[in-house]
């Protein structure tokens, strides 16, 4: 061991310690109590150009986690060996500002959280809904950091969040509504009116059972501010991550300080703001900071791990794992920044499109750079006016020329909490737009 | 943990459980990854941990714990919570009187066995695949082998215990001059019977083959769905309405169709947890009922849901073996096992005069799950032209709805593939509705 640790020029480990809450009422019936404890450690070892990584879960031993995952990068080195791997510096991190909890979820009774997602089932269960879903959950987790570097640094978050779904059904057709909002805290249930937003889950399920079909075909569209910040996330954001344009699988190679939008685009990541990809550091001991991605319409920079910053020049701060696994770069909190138009003034502009409302997720190709989004419905717009509610909406085309295209940027910028899938690992994310105009997109109908 | 499954069984018993069930998983793999056309990592995953579902006067609760220390706390947590609920008119009881079917073909002791120097090799050839045909770099991918155990415990008798072993293979691959175009491949197996070489050659010869798409005028076209895509489309599609779980509870768009037609005669489709190394095949579902062989649609006509135990119970009818878990931090719910589409096979591209190939797609999650709508974005298609693949197509949105799907299906092909639990040839459809 000893011999193959003096080629072993970097290693690290995070060790996780948690635990999760979660209850499922299904139909006003409580379905599922669940908790979850858990530990384990990620351990990564560096050895000239090559990883070795050992998760483990229980009882951890971190010396033997190290060896182990040593003897891996050793192991490649040794029959594939190529190009050392370079890290970029980091210096130990600041750890503070972290997001405020008032008032503790784990100081809350078990009843209490059941009273509050039964009453937000009564307010979801409008005339004409048939079917309720209404969903708890609470993480508590501990991060500890170190390297042998010599960095060491911790952290502690709490999350709550609550999802309500709403199906109605008429004549054979099912149509559901959601609505969720995840944050800090169990104050999230006072800030945000749960009870009006499981009445809207409601009113969109049945508001959908009339709704028509699009024709399909190209349009002017206007999407609002959850749907652009999908396409943000989903369409830019991942063809940012340098490890993904290193692999050469983005269309954004290349591109830096060249115009690939609408001078109307300015586009951020924050893992600072206290949405809920909010994180101190990241997965490699990182500070988190700001990224411009896209200043005035201009590509600015990649997202970030130590090692894609040394090979392509630029700041760590976006490395992440989903619990033990093996970190990669990901997003925290991204969004198309305000601009100055106005709703109306798009309409308006737009005269004969469409306009297209909340998401139903959708999948990207980022080296060919082109997009599919599913909208949770939509809306003719008719000689400027909103008018016919349209369902099984979706959106697709090249994301560089939707970017282009972009006409209006709004002033209303909104952030949705969601999860985010990569390399099969999920972490949490935010990602939020204004409203804007796009003069040409491709619409699809069911 | 292994050793304190059956401590914690009686630690329930004690805390008030009236009945009681541990599920333990342990998983070891092994991943050997590459970016681009160099071999960038391996990783090794050790994971397992202990499932308790605490029963007290028809009402459930759940814990889990992958540390020791935690276990008693797992235990009265779980305990504690099915005190909370009301009683559930529903529940009947945890599986009892297990007797288990033979399986066959699930655990290769090679794959056990292998050392990271052969992980590395099978990576290799993934990559030299590729190579074959110039003009194409792998983005990324990799070689993962895997051996998973697990234990079931009840208080009403049940204790099953099994072992298995996979290795699976996956290249992305994009072509490198000209036209951009991307595609991938995957297979996974429960021996190592996968030919890796050939995963990385099919991956780069459908991504040069799918340079210089054209555009297509939208139409209603025969489309002929690869087995890759057409497992997407019932997987997010169809199978949610099998499920009596969403039957039940007012989410399926099957519901009061038992004994109806619902697809064209000659297609059948069985749920079967006993095929032979079969992906999702094992002696016990997650719950510790037998597996079996279940007609899902026979001859076109729907002649059963898909049941667990708690679903069973609540309809009057037996479990069909579909208890499900992701992990032990997750109770049991409805699950499919291997899911074998049945149709008379044929030619079937040479048998089409006109219409689309479809390789993948992508948004098949973004289906309607209730009423099987979906909308999908059609990667690596081509045209068909007098009974072979004539253009690649640049861009393509598929539409359609799964139970129409069902009833307007007119071929499969010889190309059977299992697609992780799924088992399909590639099917053909007519009148689907394209925009290119």
């Amino acid at each position: 061991m000893k011999g193959i640790m003096q080629d072993i020029k970097f290693y690290d480990c995070r060790v996780i310690e948690g635990s999760s809450t979660s209850v499922i009422l299904d139909n006003g019936k409580i379905e599922e109590i669940s908790r979850n404890f858990t530990r384990g450690a990620g351990v990564r070892a560096l050895c000239g150009g090559s990883w070795g990584y050992t998760a483990v879960e229980g009882d951890i031993d971190l010396k033997r986690g190290v060896d182990a995952a040593s003897k891996l990068a050793f192991s490649m080195n040794a029959s594939t060996p190529k190009e050392e791997v370079e890290l970029a510096a980091v210096s130990s991190p600041d750890v503070k500002d972290l997001p405020e909890v008032r008032i503790d979820p784990r100081d809350i009774a078990i009843e209490e959280k059941v009273d509050l997602l039964k009453s937000i089932e009564e307010h979801a269960r409008i005339a004409g809904v048939h079917s309720t879903k209404v969903m708890y959950l609470e993480s508590e987790f501990k991060v500890q950091y170190r390297s042998s570097e010599g960095l060491e640094c911790e952290y502690e978050l709490l999350n709550v969040g609550f999802a309500v779904s709403a199906v109605a059904s008429e004549n054979g057709v099912y149509q559901a509504g959601r609505e969720s909002r995840f944050g800090y805290g169990y104050e999230l249930f006072e800030k945000e009116n749960v009870l009006e937003l499981a009445g809207n889950a409601g009113k969109t399920a049945i508001e959908l059972l009339k709704a028509k079909t699009p024709k399909g075909g190209e349009m002017p569209v206007v999407l609002d501010q959850e749907l652009a910040g999908v396409f943000a996330h989903e369409a830019v954001g991942h063809a940012s991550e340098a490890d993904l344009v290193l692999e050469g699988d983005s269309i954004l190679e290349n591109r830096i300080g060249e115009q690939i939008a609408s001078p109307l685009i300015t586009m951020i990541d924050d893992p600072t703001l206290h949405e809920f990809g909010y994180y101190p550091f990241d997965a490699e001991g990182s500070e988190s900071k700001r990224t411009e991605i896209i200043r005035d319409g201009v590509f600015n920079s990649y997202l970030h791990s130590r090692e894609t910053a040394a090979k392509l020049g630029g700041t760590p701060g976006n490395c992440r794992a989903q619990g033990y696994s093996m970190p990669v770069v990901r997003m925290s909190n991204t969004f198309i920044d305000n601009g100055d138009s106005k709703f109306e003034e798009m309409l308006e502009d737009v005269r004969d499109g469409m306009y297209l409302v909340g998401s139903r997720g959708g999948q990207v190709n980022t080296g060919e750079g082109i997009f599919q989004f599913n909208a949770e419905k939509g809306y003719l717009i008719k000689n400027g006016e909103l008018s016919g509610l349209l369902r099984d909406v979706s959106l697709s085309g090249n994301t560089l020329e939707i970017l282009n295209h972009v006409t209006h940027v709004g002033n209303d910028l909104k952030m949705t909490a969601g999860r985010c899938g990569k390399s099969g690992q999920l972490v949490p994310v935010s990602d939020g737009s204004p409203h804007i105009a796009i003069s040409k997109a491709l619409i699809g109908g069911a | 943990m292994y050793e304190l499954a059956r401590k914690a069984l009686k630690l329930a018993e004690e805390a008030g459980a009236e009945e009681a069930e541990i599920y333990y998983a342990a998983n070891h793999s092994t991943g050997v990854n590459f970016k681009k056309d160099s071999l960038e990592n391996a990783k090794d995953r050790f994971s397992e941990g202990l499932g308790i579902r605490a029963i007290v006067n028809g009402a459930v609760g759940f814990a889990s714990t992958n540390f020791a220390g935690d276990l008693e706390n797992a235990v009265k947590i779980a305990v504690a919570e099915a005190r909370v609920r009301e009683n559930d008119p529903d529940w009947v009881a945890l599986p009892s009187n297990g007797k288990y079917p033979q399986v066959s073909g699930i655990f290769d002791k090679k794959i056990e066995a292998l050392e990271l120097e052969e992980c590395i090799g099978y990576a290799v050839e993934l990559v030299e695949g590729t190579k074959e045909m110039p003009g194409t770099l792998p983005t990324s991918g990799g070689f993962t082998r895997s051996k998973s155990r697990q234990l079931i415990l009840n208080t009403n008798g049940i204790e099953i215990e099994e072992e298995s072993t996979a290795v699976s293979g996956f290249v992305d691959v994009i072509t490198v001059n000209g036209d951009t175009s991307t595609a991938y491949d995957f297979a996974v197996s429960r021996s190592l019977d996968i030919d890796f070489f050939a995963l990385g050659k099919n991956a780069s010869d459908l991504a040069l083959k799918s340079r210089g798409g054209i555009k297509i005028e939208p139409q209603k076209t025969d489309v002929i769905f690869h087995p890759f895509a057409f497992s997407d489309i019932l997987e997010e599609a169809l199978a949610p309405s099998i499920d009596a779980d969403n039957v039940q509870k007012g989410r399926s768009g099957l519901i009061g169709k038992l004994g109806e037609e619902i697809a064209v005669p000659e297609l059948s489709i069985y749920d079967d947890g006993l095929v032979e190394a079969g992906i999702d095949t094992s002696a016990s579902d997650d719950e510790g009922v037998p597996s079996q062989h279940t007609t899902v649609i026979e001859n076109g006509v729907l002649e059963t849901y898909l049941y667990d135990s708690y679903t069973a119970g609540k309809a009057g009818v037996k479990s069909t073996g579909n208890g499900s878990r992701s992990s032990y931090t997750s109770p049991p719910s409805v699950g499919l096992r291997n899911f074998v589409i049945d149709y008379p096979q044929e030619d079937i591209i040479a048998n089409t005069t006109s219409g689309v190939f479809v390789n993948t797609i992508i948004g098949a999650h973004t289906a309607n799950s209730i009423s099987g709508d979906f909308s999908v974005e059609a990667r690596n298609a081509f045209t068909i032209k007098d009974g072979a693949l004539d253009k690649p197509i640049k861009s393509l949105m598929i539409s359609g709805n799964a139970f129409e799907l069902l009833k307007n299906i007119t071929g499969a092909g010889f190309d059977v593939r299992k697609v992780g639990g799924i088992i399909t040839p590639s099917i053909r459809v007519s009148g689907m509705s394209v925009i290119g």
